[in-house]
């Protein structure tokens, strides 16, 4: 969420992550503010909800950041540069208000492995019997949905944010980034050590359904 | 590009984040080297199945129906 002036002029300026300062249009009325914001954000929800449930991992908790989000960006509305993306910009105020609930467990997490390719060679290096012998064959052969759903559950939340927001809601690494309010290389590594954990967690559930890694 | 150099891009690579040249070095590398290929193809269904596992999450509809009061009730208290 940006924050928002007004010049000497009177005219509103408002800050955006794409065309940092802009100038609100003041032509435009309130109904049509509030118009804009059912069409443009509202539609989001869906999204919005899967975030803030991969976040708080609780129904309750997604509830509630759920309904704070929305009330935070109608509020601050007037900021949101028309045109920019909206859901970018309803994540960030998700995790904003996210953070500012759970400021502990975020600074708990130990985040160390800050290195992607090394996190990369270790994926690949575990999957590789499974690779060589027939790539397809856990994804045709299992559901594994349920056990990543769970895996993605049980990761430390900085790494559950990167793959939430890249690997599910199909965010760039730069868009995450600005999401998350940390460097892209950042992002990079904490989404490639939440991947290899979920990797990880799937090659034991196959190991335990009785799909042996191949010899 | 040797298979190294391939295989330290897979995930930027399965992510569209390489420059347009690095991407087709890769694809590249991929069509001619039948070592790599099995792990990138893990790798994009293992994505594949990560992205899925949680696409289909609703907002239930009792949540839906707050969040529209509370943003209604926002609007009414900004008119008066």
């Amino acid at each position: 969420m940006g924050p928002a002036g007004r010049e000497p002029t009177g005219r509103l300026l408002c800050y955006s992550h794409e065309r940092e300062w802009f100038v609100a249009d003041p032509s435009e009325s309130k109904r049509e503010q509030d118009l804009r914001f059912e069409r443009e954000a509202l539609p989001w929800m869906d999204d919005v909800y899967r975030f803030a449930k991969s976040m708080t991992r609780d129904e309750a908790d997604a509830d509630d950041l759920v309904q704070e989000t929305y009330l935070r960006a109608y509020r601050a509305w007037h900021t949101f540069e028309p045109g920019s993306d909206c859901r970018r910009w309803l994540f960030t105020i998700c995790r904003n208000v996210f953070l500012r609930t759970r400021e502990r467990e975020a600074r708990q997490v130990d985040t160390g492995g800050d290195d992607a390719v090394l996190e990369t060679m270790a994926a690949v290096r575990e999957a590789s019997p499974y690779a060589m012998s027939n790539p397809e064959s856990i994804f045709s052969r299992l559901d594994v949905g349920p056990a990543i759903g769970k895996a993605i559950d049980a990761l430390p939340e900085v790494f559950r944010s990167a793959v939430v927001l890249v690997d599910v809601e199909g965010q760039s690494y730069d868009e995450a980034a600005a999401v998350l309010g940390v460097p892209i290389g950042t992002v990079r590594s904490r989404l490639f050590r939440g991947r290899r954990i979920l990797q990880h967690a799937l090659l034991e559930f196959a190991k335990d359904a009785g799909l042996a890694a191949p010899a | 590009m040797d298979c190294s150099q391939a295989v330290h891009q897979l995930w930027d690579y399965l992510d569209g984040e390489l420059t347009d040249e690095k991407m087709a070095e890769v694809r590249a590398h991929l069509k001619a080297c039948k070592g790599c290929f099995p792990h990138f193809d893990f790798e994009e269904a293992f994505l594949e199945a990560v992205r899925k596992s949680r696409a289909e999450t609703a907002c239930p509809d009792a949540l839906r129906r707050k969040v529209m009061a509370k943003v209604q009730r926002a609007m009414e208290e900004q008119q008066a």
